[in-house]
This record gives C-alpha cells, sequence and structure tokens, in this order.
C-alpha cells in the first residue's frame, strides 16, 4: 500500500505545483470581484478595453492562423514531396523561427520593419504607416493596420515551423502507391479532383491540428503584440499589463474582473482548442500505413524550378529577421546624422550593463540558472509522471491513466501571463516572503514545460519493448537497476530532447517572467530585451543594445535547438 | 529432480491456458516441449521463470520452492523468441550485461564463452550490423555467464533459416551439455526437437497429466 502510494508522490507534487496556485489565484480573485469565473466573462466588457480586446484577439488569432497556412502548406508540400539536397538544413532553417523565444522574434521583426529597416527602404513602412501602406489604412478603415499587418506576418513567420512540423511527414511518408491508384480512377484524372478527393482527405487532419495550434500561438501571443502591434489589444496583453492590480481588495475592481473573466475566456477557448487538436491527432494515429520518407521521395524526384524558388524564398524569410536583428546590433545611426556605421560598440554596453539594472552575462547568468532549475523540475516531475501513466496503462487501468494524462495537460491550456499572474496571486498574496526568492521563476517555467516533457516522454516509453525488462529480470537485475541501467539508457534520446527543449522554452519564457521580474533584481535575458526597448530612444545606442542582447538569447537557444534536433525523430508529425 | 512443477495452472480473465500440469526435469536434461503456436508453450516458460504471474502450482528448483519468487532471484536464464540485444550497447557491452556489478566481471571467462560461440573479433560490433544467429549467440553468451541452475529457450531459433536453425541447435545442445546446464527448450519445428533435445513431450500429452515421453 505504501509502496503503491509512493509511486504516486511525483504525480501529487506535479499536480500540487499546478493546482496550488492556480486555485488561490482563483479563489482570491472570486473574492475580490464578488463572482465566480463565468459571471466574470460577461462583466469584461466594464473594463474600458475589455471588449476591443476580445474582438482583437480573436480576429488577429484566426487570421494568424489563416495566413500561416497560405504561407506554409505550399512549404510543406514541396518540402515533403521533392528530393531536396541538404533536407535536413533546410528543416532546421524553417523549423527555426519557432523555437526563437518571442522576444528575439519581436525584435528580428521590428529590425525588418523599422524606420530606415528593409521594408521601409523598400517602400513598405509598417511602422509609421506612410506611403502606400497609410493609403492602404486609408482606404479600409483600420487604424493601425501596418502594426496589424506587421504581427500577422510576425505570427505567420513564427508558426510556419507549426504546419511544416504536422504536414509535412504525412506527405513525406504517405506510400507513392495510393497516390498512384486514385491517379488510375476516374475522379483522380485531374489536379483539382486530386486535392480536394485525395490530399485533402490524407492531410486534413495534419492541416486542421497545424491551424488550430496557431491559432492557440497567436491567441496568447504576448511579446509579439506588444512590440510590433503597441496600440493593439488582445486579452493576452492586457492583463499582463494591467494585472499588477488585481487582487487588491476595494482596489481597481475592474481589473480583477478583467483577469479572472480573460483568465476565465482563455482557459476555456484554448482547452475546448486542445481538445479538438487531440481528437483529430487521434483519429490520425494509426489511420495509413506509412513509408521511409526517403521511399517516398526517391519515387518523386527531384523538384522544379516554382518548388525550387518557393523554398529558397521561404528559406529567406525565415532567416531574414534574425539576420537583420543580429545586423542592428553592430549597425549604429550616427547622432548627428542619418548617416550608418558599423561597431561593436552596443555589445560592449551591453556587457556591461549600464542601461539596465542587470549586464548581459548577470541577465544571462540568471536565465541559465532558471533555465537548469527548469529542467531538473520538469524532467523529474514529467519523467515520473509519465512512467505513472505508462504504468497505469500496463496494469490494465485506462481510465485512470486517462484521467492523469489529462490532468497533465492542463498547463497546455494556460498561458505564460496566466501562470505568471497565478503564481503572482496565489502563492505570493499568501506568503509575500516568496516574492524575495531568487528561484520564484522556476515554478511558472517548470509548470508549462512541463506537459512537454510528459509528452516526449510517454511515447517513447509506449514504444519500449517489455522484453527489455523481461531481460533484465532474467539477468537478476533489481527493478532499481532496470531502471538505471535498462530503461534511463533506452530514453536518452527523448531525454535529451525534453531537457534541451525545457531549457530552451525556461530561456526564451516572457508571459510569466515578466509578470514576476520587471520589478525585480533578477532579470532574465528576454526582461532585459522588454527593459531596454521600454527605455526612450534618444540614445541612439537603446535599440543596438536590445538587438544585441536579443541576439545573445538567440544563440543559446539555438546551441539547445541543435542539440535536441539531433536527438529527434522526424516521424509521424507533430511536435 | 532438478526441476518439478506440480499441478501448475495459469488463467488470462476467465482463459485457462494452463491447467494442471505435471513436469520434472533431471539434472543436466535438455527437454523439449512440442506443440503448435499460440498453445502455451511460452506462458509455461514464463512461469517458470517468473515474467508471468502463475494461478496455483507449486515450482521446485533444485529443491527449493520458487514459485512465489521475483524473477530476479530464480537463477533461471532464458532466450527469447526474438534476440533481445540493448541497442545502447556493443557485443561486448550486451555480453558485459550478465554482470550486475561491472567490476566483478571476469573477462577471461567473458573470452572464453565468445570464443566457443565464435564471437571473437565483432566485440565492438554494433549490435543492429549483427546477423540472426550471431545475435543470438550473443543472448545465448550472455545468458550462459549468468551460470543460470535452468536455462529456458522460448523457440528462439525460430526466425532464421532452416539450415542455421539446425546448425545453431546443435551448437546449443553441445554448449549446454559440456557445461551441465538443465534446459527447457520449446518448438513447434520437430527436426530442431531432436537435435536439441534428450527427451521431447508433446504438449497435448504434458496438457492432460501425461509428461509422457516420446
Amino acid at each position: 500500500m505504501k509502496k503503491t502510494l509512493g509511486r504516486y508522490v511525483p504525480v501529487f507534487l506535479y499536480l500540487s505545483m499546478i493546482l496550488i496556485p492556480l486555485l488561490f489565484a482563483l479563489e482570491r480573485l472570486m473574492f475580490v470581484t464578488g463572482m465566480n469565473p463565468f459571471q466574470a466573462i460577461f462583466h469584461l466588457d466594464e473594463h474600458p478595453l475589455g471588449t476591443d480586446a476580445i474582438v482583437f484577439t480573436f480576429v488577429q488569432a484566426i487570421l494568424s492562423a489563416i495566413l500561416t497556412l497560405c504561407i506554409g502548406l505550399p512549404i510543406a508540400w514541396w518540402l515533403g514531396r521533392f528530393k531536396w539536397k541538404r533536407i535536413g538544413m533546410i528543416r532546421a532553417a524553417l523549423t527555426l523561427p519557432f523555437v526563437t523565444p518571442t522576444v528575439v522574434a519581436a525584435m528580428g521583426f521590428l529590425a525588418l520593419i523599422k524606420e530606415g529597416g528593409l521594408l521601409d527602404s523598400i517602400g513598405i513602412d509598417l511602422r509609421n504607416e506612410t506611403g502606400f501602406i497609410g493609403e492602404f489604412s486609408s482606404m479600409i478603415g483600420i487604424e493601425h493596420s501596418g502594426h496589424i499587418i506587421a504581427l500577422l506576418l510576425a505570427h505567420a513567420w513564427f508558426n510556419l515551423a507549426l504546419v511544416i512540423r504536422f504536414v509535412e511527414p504525412k506527405i513525406s511518408t504517405l506510400p507513392p502507391r495510393y497516390e498512384d491508384a486514385f491517379r488510375m480512377l476516374p475522379a483522380g484524372h485531374n489536379r483539382f479532383n486530386r486535392i480536394v478527393s485525395f490530399w485533402w482527405p490524407m492531410l486534413k487532419t495534419s492541416i486542421l491540428s497545424a491551424f488550430v495550434f496557431t491559432f492557440i500561438f497567436s491567441f496568447t501571443s504576448f511579446a509579439l503584440v506588444r512590440w510590433l502591434a503597441p496600440n493593439m489589444w488582445t486579452l493576452e496583453a492586457l492583463m499582463a499589463v494591467e494585472g499588477g492590480a488585481a487582487g487588491i481588495p476595494g482596489y481597481r475592481v475592474d481589473v480583477s474582473r478583467l483577469v479572472l473573466g480573460g483568465a476565465t475566456l482563455q482557459g476555456i477557448v484554448l482547452l475546448s482548442a486542445l481538445g479538438l487538436a487531440g481528437r483529430w491527432q487521434q483519429k490520425q494515429s494509426n489511420e495509413i500505413e506509412l513509408v521511409a520518407e526517403g521511399y517516398s521521395r526517391n519515387y518523386v524526384g527531384k523538384p522544379g524550378t516554382g518548388a525550387r524558388i518557393g523554398i529558397v524564398a521561404a528559406t529567406v524569410f525565415a532567416l531574414t529577421p534574425l539576420v537583420l536583428m543580429v545586423l542592428s546590433s553592430i549597425r549604429l545611426r550616427d547622432r548627428t546624422s542619418d548617416s550608418y556605421r558599423w561597431s561593436f560598440e552596443a555589445w560592449d554596453l551591453a556587457f556591461k550593463g549600464d542601461l539596465t539594472y542587470a549586464s548581459v552575462p548577470e541577465a544571462l547568468t540568471n536565465s541559465l540558472v532558471y533555465a537548469i532549475g527548469c529542467l531538473i523540475l520538469s524532467c523529474l516531475l514529467g519523467f515520473f509522471v509519465a512512467q505513472r501513466i505508462h504504468s497505469l496503462e500496463q496494469q490494465n487501468r485506462p481510465k485512470m491513466a486517462q484521467f492523469i494524462d489529462v490532468l497533465s495537460m492542463l498547463p497546455l491550456a494556460l498561458s505564460g501571463v496566466m501562470v505568471g499572474l497565478g503564481v503572482l496571486l496565489g502563492i505570493l498574496k499568501i506568503w509575500p516572503v516568496m516574492f524575495s526568492w531568487y528561484a520564484l521563476p522556476i515554478l511558472p517555467h517548470a509548470m508549462l514545460t512541463t506537459p512537454f516533457v510528459v509528452r516526449i516522454l510517454l511515447p517513447a516509453m509506449r514504444e519500449i519493448d517489455s522484453d527489455y525488462d523481461d531481460t533484465g529480470k532474467i539477468l537478476g537485475y533489481t527493478s532499481i537497476q532496470r531502471f538505471t541501467r535498462i530503461k534511463l539508457p533506452l530514453l536518452k534520446p527523448q531525454l535529451v530532447v525534453a531537457a534541451a527543449l525545457s531549457m530552451a522554452f525556461s530561456l526564451g519564457e516572457f508571459g510569466a517572467s515578466w509578470i514576476l521580474l520587471r520589478s525585480g533584481a533578477w532579470d532574465t535575458l528576454p526582461v532585459l530585451v522588454d527593459q531596454l526597448m521600454s527605455r526612450p530612444k534618444y540614445f541612439e545606442m537603446v535599440e543596438p543594445i536590445a538587438m544585441a542582447t536579443a541576439t545573445v538569447l538567440m544563440c543559446m537557444t539555438f546551441l539547445l535547438f541543435v542539440i535536441a534536433e539531433r536527438f529527434r525523430s522526424h516521424q509521424g508529425g507533430g511536435f | 529432480m532438478t526441476l518439478t512443477i506440480k499441478e501448475l495452472s495459469v488463467s488470462f480473465d476467465e482463459n485457462h491456458i494452463i491447467q494442471d500440469l505435471n513436469l520434472e526435469l533431471a539434472s543436466k536434461e535438455i527437454v523439449v516441449i512440442l506443440g503448435p503456436s499460440g498453445c502455451g508453450k511460452t506462458t509455461l516458460l514464463r512461469s517458470i521463470s517468473g515474467l508471468q504471474e502463475h494461478g496455483s502450482g507449486s515450482i521446485t528448483l533444485n529443491n527449493k520452492r520458487i514459485e512465489s519468487l521475483p524473477s530476479e532471484h530464480r537463477s533461471i536464464g532464458m532466450l527469447f523468441q526474438r534476440p533481445v540485444l540493448f541497442p545502447f550497447k556493443d557485443v561486448l557491452g550486451n555480453i558485459l550485461f550478465a554482470y550486475k556489478n561491472k567490476k566483478h566481471s571476469d573477462m577471461d571467462a567473458v573470452h572464453s564463452i565468445m570464443s566457443e560461440m565464435g564471437l571473437i573479433g565483432k566485440e565492438q560490433q554494433r549490435i543492429e550490423t549483427l546477423s540472426g544467429g550471431e545475435a543470438q549467440r550473443v543472448v545465448l553468451a550472455r545468458a550462459l555467464l549468468t551460470n543460470p541452475e535452468l536455462l529456458l529457450l522460448d523457440e528462439p531459433l525460430s526466425a532464421l533459416d532452416v539450415e542455421l536453425r539446425r546448425k545453431i541447435a546443435l551448437e546449443i545442445r553441445t554448449i549446454l551439455k559440456s557445461r551441465s546446464i538443465p534446459a527447457i527448450h520449446v518448438t513447434h519445428d520437430p527436426t530442431e526437437a531432436e537435435i536439441i533435445g534428450d527427451r521431447i513431450i508433446r504438449w497435448n500429452e504434458l496438457q492432460h497429466g501425461g509428461d509422457d515421453e516420446e
């Protein structure tokens, strides 16, 4: 009995880590507002920006998801269909935006659209909305349409990898004889019919899943909205900015109502979207047989000119903002004239930290400490939660396994800001002393990353043949020896991927860190970038310093991405 | 007797896979159980090894009741249908898995058994490059290094072609006899059974209180 209970300890710990702060926060907000979460949704319009934020959140998320599919589907098709030289490198370049921290993505796009930037220099002024962008704005009658276009483009850029990850493997691993057989039928004679009656049924679950995940990420986008569309409000951005005043009895009750109602609405939308995507993905698994991607590619052959141009353009699109960001850190505007010069002065200042609370090395140290803490906590908890779910499945207790599985996914329905506010309102209002605890950001980071660890490890555990464990038993190994000498080495690739992704996510995490650290002395790299960009720009070095800081963050994240990519399987589609 | 099984029964849900099975194995004896696929041969071996919970009955190995012991304490070796080799280790690494503590590895014994199995020169070879026959030799070498009191062979040669199967069957018999290790081998191939076994028992005889020698 004691042993059985002991096996549930990591599950209890993990669920406590998620639920306790959120329940405390909920209780406090309900006490301050005097209403339940569902009632609060109907009072969101009482906040001056509430209605606009709801409308803009939905509209931009839907438009972003549509634009991402429009750009991503042809790329996924070309990439999956043809035989490419250096496919690994192309795929890595196109996937890069998704692992880019949102703050870095924001800086990259700012470098692209800023006054004197690449787009401005060819007459597309999305920042100040002059020229034909201004005329376009007046014509459609939507204010700040330049900012909105920049935001939609940035979301499409950021989520492009999702479409590729979901759709491309389905195309590249589909047995070519399926299509050949369909071509022989009268309905398969023309291309349109093949798309509608063959490819769409084959790919629809992947395409719809990509749509839903793009919608989710755009719905909860914060850093990109904050820096690319500063005059527009999404629920996430509004809750982040206003949330500091929430949970105080008798003070700005409208803000408490906004956070309570906004978080509930977001939670409902995200849960529904995740539930939908989950159902589609479940339907998708085992639907059709797969072949090795090389076989399918070789069958179709080399790409034509159109596909080559498309993939080159997509790669340029994926890399340009990042390259421009790096260049913006060394291309400095002269104070007295409009000319530019090349210098590492901004890097020097970034490393000295004269303009901020922390220098780059200090912020990097903080970021790394939080990332390592997050890695340890999320990998340990994630491993044991996945292990428990897997054991229950093996013991033929599917309902209990499913229950823990669903609960473990709960943080996926929470955004960074929601988790940050949950920790702030939940734990800090009860134990304020924790506000001065250096390691506090590890908690929200681990809350957000642990579900990904579970999602990476659980399928791998299911795939391990039970003969390995049986062999260990026969060879006389105890359960601990079998765990350390057989199970852990077998799971090593997935553990490395989970660890690298946890660290990368923690390094780039902005929403929760911004809520908890914006006034603290332990700034992380993303918070430092935000702090720099919030400063008045009369000192011409401010922006290049921010770009240099963002470049350091980008390099750290990409290093982890390369490690994860070396161990990741490309079959199947998904994360 | 090395092994005595009395009235062993195993059920899955409502299905009785093994009912009141009796079997005796003399010391150094190699018994072959011959039966069609799916009749319960594997379940019997898994019950003897402790990998499968048995319903009722007793199992005695060298005068010691073992039916309630966990697998790791039964001193029984087992070869599965598919050779189970750890992909993160090379050939030598897989053979050294026989030792729970690497410091206690008897490298002379390892070298001797590798030589006997024709595995010298393949120490650093990756396991996915081994042929089916080589892989089973590695598994057998690993099992023998644990000095088992009984070896269970669950159709380990079924994936090999006929010629190789018979060649390795003979090798296995020679090695087991040279080391005086008693074994139970299950198969559906009568020729393989004749090559390897001292005694052959048909599954249906065993299931009906038989244990009659063929």
